[in-house]
């Protein structure tokens, strides 16, 4: 059975199957209804790739638009989120290529800093997590696209092996091999003594 | 560090593979392997304390938990249709390959 992300239950896939056949078939709503129940973790992918909010709305539209040209030829063959996943990865690799003239890493958007800004009252044990967040950030925005990819499907995500390989476009080895060398290249950027302070 | 044979094979395979242990992801004997050589090798002990640090806290990044999709998300699909403006209806159905 199709795996839902999010865990939803059956119930849903069996909806998604039936928005999905009405989707093909040229029913719009159907295709909102049906894309827009991925819509907000694509979204957050998308930023986490991206690091940029106005950039990923607007990737956000492009995929929307390439996956709703796309829907009468899309085959069931894998499943929908990871066919728009896959759309989604390819049209942020794309913004990203166009920009990497002008800047080397990705900038950390204002929304996740806002958001760690919200816990500065927390005691010091929960500062030192979030100067250790911030670093990650940092970490991941200076990664490589392939890389910080890997590493958003994988482990921020937590999609398969099977399902990040197939999004990414590349065989289950290469992609757990492009997933070693991101995590180390975050390891090394972040230091041992930091992550197993962390995580004692 | 020790020069006894085999032992920088075993170091560079294990350093190599530190990502798939922590993920579950060898055999009996390579992870076998694996275990082994770290009880010895302080380097590669700490690397999975750290790898596994690492992977814990990416699992958690929840930072962007509560984003929400743009409203307009659909807008561009519906400005392709006649009209060529948001809010303008969706586009013809596509076709069929």
């Amino acid at each position: 059975m199709a795996r839902l992300p999010g865990g939803r239950p059956a119930a849903a896939a069996e909806t998604e199957a039936s928005l999905l056949t009405r989707a093909r078939a040229g029913d719009g709503d159907a295709f909102e209804q049906l894309a827009g129940m991925h819509a907000d973790r694509l979204f957050a992918v998308l930023l986490r790739l991206l690091g940029d909010r106005s950039e990923a709305e607007d990737v956000a539209q492009e995929v929307m638009l390439r996956a709703w040209q796309g829907i009468a030829r899309f085959e069931g063959r894998s499943d929908f989120f990871t066919w728009l996943y896959r759309i989604a990865v390819n049209e942020a690799n794309r913004s990203l290529e166009k920009r990497s003239r002008r800047s080397a890493s990705v900038p950390i958007d204002a929304e996740a800093s806002q958001l760690r800004a919200s816990r500065r009252d927390e005691p010091p044990r929960q500062a030192e997590n979030n100067e250790l967040r911030m670093a990650l950030d940092r970490a991941l925005a200076d990664l490589p696209p392939p890389y910080r990819t890997a590493i958003v499907l994988r482990d921020v995500e937590g999609l398969s092996t099977r399902e990040a390989a197939e999004i990414t476009g590349v065989s289950e080895a290469a992609f757990k091999s492009r997933l070693h060398h991101a995590r180390l290249r975050v390891r090394a950027a972040i230091g041992d003594a930091a992550l197993i302070t962390a995580g004692g | 560090m020790s020069s006894l044979p085999g032992r920088t094979d075993d170091h560079q395979w294990s350093q190599q593979h530190l990502s798939h242990y922590v993920e579950g992801d060898l055999g009996r004997r390579a992870r076998r392997r694996l275990g082994r050589h770290a009880q010895g090798c302080v380097d590669c002990g700490r690397g999975i304390i750290a790898m596994r640090a690492l992977v814990h806290m990416l699992q958690g990044l929840d930072g962007l938990a509560g984003i929400r999709a743009p409203a307009g998300i659909f807008d561009r699909v519906r400005a392709a249709g006649a009209g060529g403006s948001p809010g303008g209806g969706w586009p013809a159905p596509p076709r069929s390959a």
